[in-house]
């Protein structure tokens, strides 16, 4: 690509690591593949659908580790700090894939990268030192069997400069907890499905970056003027107010009201405690300040402490995730064990939701008399017992008695187990769900039944129909669909919200910014984006190219995944979410129709509605004719149009 | 009287638009390593903004051989690039570690408190101010924080007042 070509936005090479044969490689990117999949986790779509087929296992070296950013991470749109890591996922054994925010991503891109790919497994423990456009991997050896904390500061002190941006494992990738995350900048998480266990099986312990050179942007003297509007935009929203005084951590509050508050291992979505563990009781007792990522507006990072007792700590967090999580779904109303429960899981590398929601299965197990002392190691298991849930993490994490058994996520747990414990695993896909009682909110329980990276509140994130964002919806979704479509209640046009939303936030992934300022608050939308990214990267998408791009990923993910043989049959929920009916509060009576959703939603995305298969007609439209002869090659064969 | 960048390194939440602000306004590129300005988290708790403070005695402008530093009638000391040939004798000199190289020139740059930043902080925090200035602001903070509940008595004791009457 020539310099007069060069795309703004983004740093125009790729990293390319082979652990096994101990090299690295720099790769221009190409302008025809930025274009087809922005970045973010559109390359990362691409790039796993390429290199890791059925055949491979999540943990062997066969599988690839991606690590990517998009134009848009590390520029001054509002919330530009994100990036993805991406493999097969150990978890769910298909398409895997977790964000995190912080500033390695923007950082990764200062040094010359929009994205790594890692191909096999170290000898030995190793980190990449990635400094300005040079890469070298270096000794971990020291750093092994230390959590992240002690990593990222060993890392800096071994480099001799506290700048240098860290994103590692702790204990819990290196010991292969299915649910073990990837930490970056202390107490950020790419959390979800695993990515840390796959940095675990090729012994990286860490990536570490530093850089100083440019990211160019297309037409600097419209620049800022473009970006300072969406600024605008964003402070003008009462909900920035809100994020800053209490991150997410108020969505406990919130989801209290509306009985989406996942508890007792969802059995319900009303907590008597909630109140001790709400984001007020925060605010007014732990928290130090509200923390920004790069760029960030909204700053719904926290920094808490919790001065003395057994919980005593300093540090990130948390979030609604974690305190759903380690607090009411554990039927756990002691709030300074959800905050360190918490800051455990950051230093060991773990993934809060699913961690909470394992020891949440185990609980229920345990009150259902499906589990005893003798097997739990003697660790009692009733609900709100905080100290076994602080002492199942270490467990977890080290793979240390009942911990081992854990460390496999619920779905394995209880396929090991048996007797019955499996009708209580609260999952899709074997990834556990996160802290959303669907029974109370419909779109929520579809959006976890469609995500490709198994259960999953983000990958659609539909919140609009949380309450009263009607002319919001009437925009985003168009006004026939009102007033149905607003009703959290009512199965009606979910289909349609879920399809639009997961096509959006593929783009908003793949951007390399935050669903923050773009899902919620409604602010920033496909406008925003096609002017940005007009003066950013310097070529003039339009509202409808970018629709193209977030479709042609969700669908490059689908086909991953049925290549993988996921079906219309493995796009479930639990029969507890289905079958029985919400037993209190404010969605008193409720089961999922997920069924008549899955329907609808079929229908919009234009795949098959009997296998959920997508179209041969569908990836004719968005280019993917590759991937359909792909899938014919290995006798998939896709129905030609619905 | 002289004037510098300053934010409250309580308030700050490191969100570094500053930064790169600067470096777009400066240098138009987004790039915090050309940025004239530097945001460091401290924890726990601090994010502190780097900026020159244009000192009254300026070791900086003394340390250069090149002369290529000097301070502008509005009290500012500026960098002639045209002179800097990039030694860091100011970098070393400055005790605040608040001049920096452009990565690309290896010329000496610092804040030259332009105010540009300033619009696009999303707390509000980052102000140009005179030494004066910025010891009235913190007098209020300590006042407003040791006499809080003073101020609180007095408060209700005035809407009792106002109630009775």
């Amino acid at each position: 690509m020539s310099a007069r070509t060069r795309l703004g936005g983004y740093a125009g090479r790729s990293l390319d690591v082979d652990l096994s044969k101990r090299t690295c490689k720099s790769v221009p990117l190409r302008r025809q593949f930025a274009l087809t999949y922005l970045g973010g986790q559109g390359f990362a779509s691409r790039l796993l659908y390429d290199f890791v087929g059925p055949e491979v296992d999540p943990l062997s070296p066969g599988n690839v580790l991606i690590l990517s950013t998009g134009p848009f991470t590390g520029t001054l749109w509002p919330q530009a700090s994100r990036f993805v890591v991406a493999a097969k996922s150990p978890l769910t054994g298909i398409f895997g894939e977790a964000h995190s925010a912080g500033h390695w991503g923007p950082e990764l891109k200062f040094a010359g990268f929009d994205f790594i790919v890692l191909h096999g497994r170290a000898k030995s423990p190793a980190y990449l030192f990635i400094d300005d456009g040079k890469a070298a991997l270096l000794d971990a050896k020291d750093f092994w069997g230390h959590n992240t904390q002690e990593t990222t500061d060993m890392i800096k002190e071994a480099q001799g400069d506290s700048t240098v941006r860290v994103a590692c494992i702790g204990q819990a990738g290196e010991k292969l907890v299915r649910f073990a995350a990837v930490i970056n900048d202390y107490d950020r998480a790419a959390a979800r499905s695993g990515m840390g266990a796959v940095a675990g099986s090729k012994q990286l312990k860490a990536i570490a970056v530093r850089g100083s050179q440019d990211i160019p942007v297309a037409k600097p003297d419209r620049y800022l003027a473009v970006l300072e509007e969406l600024h605008h935009k964003m402070l003008g929203s009462p909900f920035t107010a809100s994020r800053a005084a209490y991150g997410t951590t108020n969505l406990v509050e919130l989801m209290q009201e509306i009985g989406r508050l996942p508890t007792n291992n969802m059995r319900s979505g009303v907590f008597s405690g909630y109140r001790k563990i709400s984001g007020e009781t925060i605010k007014e007792k732990y928290l130090v300040k509200p923390r920004a990522d790069f760029a960030c507006l909204q700053r719904c990072g926290r920094y808490t402490l919790v001065r003395t007792g057994p919980y005593a700590y300093c540090g990130g967090g948390p979030e609604y995730e974690s305190q759903a999580a380690l607090g009411s779904r554990c039927g756990n109303d002691n709030v300074e064990s959800v905050l360190y429960g918490h800051h455990l899981c950051n230093l060991y590398g773990l993934d809060t939701i699913s961690t909470g929601a394992t020891i949440s299965w185990a609980m229920e197990c345990w009150d259902q008399g499906l589990l005893k002392a003798a097997d739990t190691g003697g660790v009692k298991l009733n609900w709100g017992n905080h100290e076994s849930i602080v002492q199942l993490i270490h467990l977890i994490a080290r793979r240390e008695g009942f911990g081992n058994v854990l460390a496999e996520g619920s779905y394995r747990a209880a396929e090991a187990l048996g007797r019955g414990t499996e009708q209580f695993v609260m999952h899709s896909k074997r990834q556990e769900i996160a802290g959303q009682e669907p029974r109370a909110q419909k779109s929520m329980g579809l959006a976890a039944a469609t995500a490709a990276r198994g259960a999953d509140h983000l990958y659609a994130f539909p919140v609009l129909d949380e309450v009263g964002f009607d002319k919001e919806i009437g925009i985003r979704y168009g006004k026939q669909y009102l007033p149905e479509i607003g009703d959290r209640l009512n199965p009606k046009y979910k289909g349609v919200m879920v399809k639009e939303n997961e096509d959006f936030c593929a783009v908003v992934e793949s951007l390399g910014v935050c669903k923050y300022g773009t899902l919620i608050p409604p602010v920033l939308f496909y406008e925003d984006v096609v002017a940005a990214f007009d003066v950013t990267v310097g070529v003039p998408l339009t509202v409808a190219d970018f629709r193209r791009i977030g479709e042609r990923i969700v669908n490059l993910n689908r086909c991953f995944n049925v290549r993988e043989g996921i079906r219309r049959k493995d796009d479930t929920l639990p029969p507890r979410l289905t079958k029985v009916p919400a037993p209190e509060g404010p969605s008193k009576g409720q089961v999922v129709e997920l069924e008549q959703m899955l329907d609808e939603y079929y229908a919009q995305r234009g795949w098959h509605k009997h296998e959920g298969l997508p179209t041969r007609n569908t990836l004719h439209r968005l280019g993917l004719d590759d991937t359909a002869k792909d899938l014919a090659r290995r006798d998939i064969t896709l129905p030609a149009s619905t | 009287m002289r004037r510098f960048l300053h934010a409250d390194p309580t308030v700050c939440v490191g969100c570094r638009i500053c930064e790169l602000v600067c470096s777009l306004h400066w240098e138009k590129t987004l790039n915090p390593k050309k940025a004239r300005i530097r945001v460091r988290r401290v924890d726990p708790g601090l994010d502190v903004v780097v900026a020159c403070r244009n000192c009254d005695e300026a070791w900086c402008i003394e340390a250069c051989p090149e002369e290529a530093l000097r301070r502008n009638q509005q009290g500012i000391i500026v960098v002639d690039k045209a002179k800097c040939k990039g030694c860091s004798a100011c970098v070393e000199a400055c005790p605040f570690g608040a001049i920096f190289l452009n990565p690309e020139t290896g010329k000496a740059t610092k804040c030259v408190a332009c105010g540009f930043c300033t619009r696009f902080c999303p707390v509000n925090t980052l102000q140009i101010l005179t030494p004066e200035e910025l010891a009235t602001l913190k007098q209020q903070k300590v006042i407003r924080h040791e006499c809080a509940s003073l101020l609180d008595d007095l408060r209700s004791e005035r809407h009792n007042q106002g109630g009775e009457a």
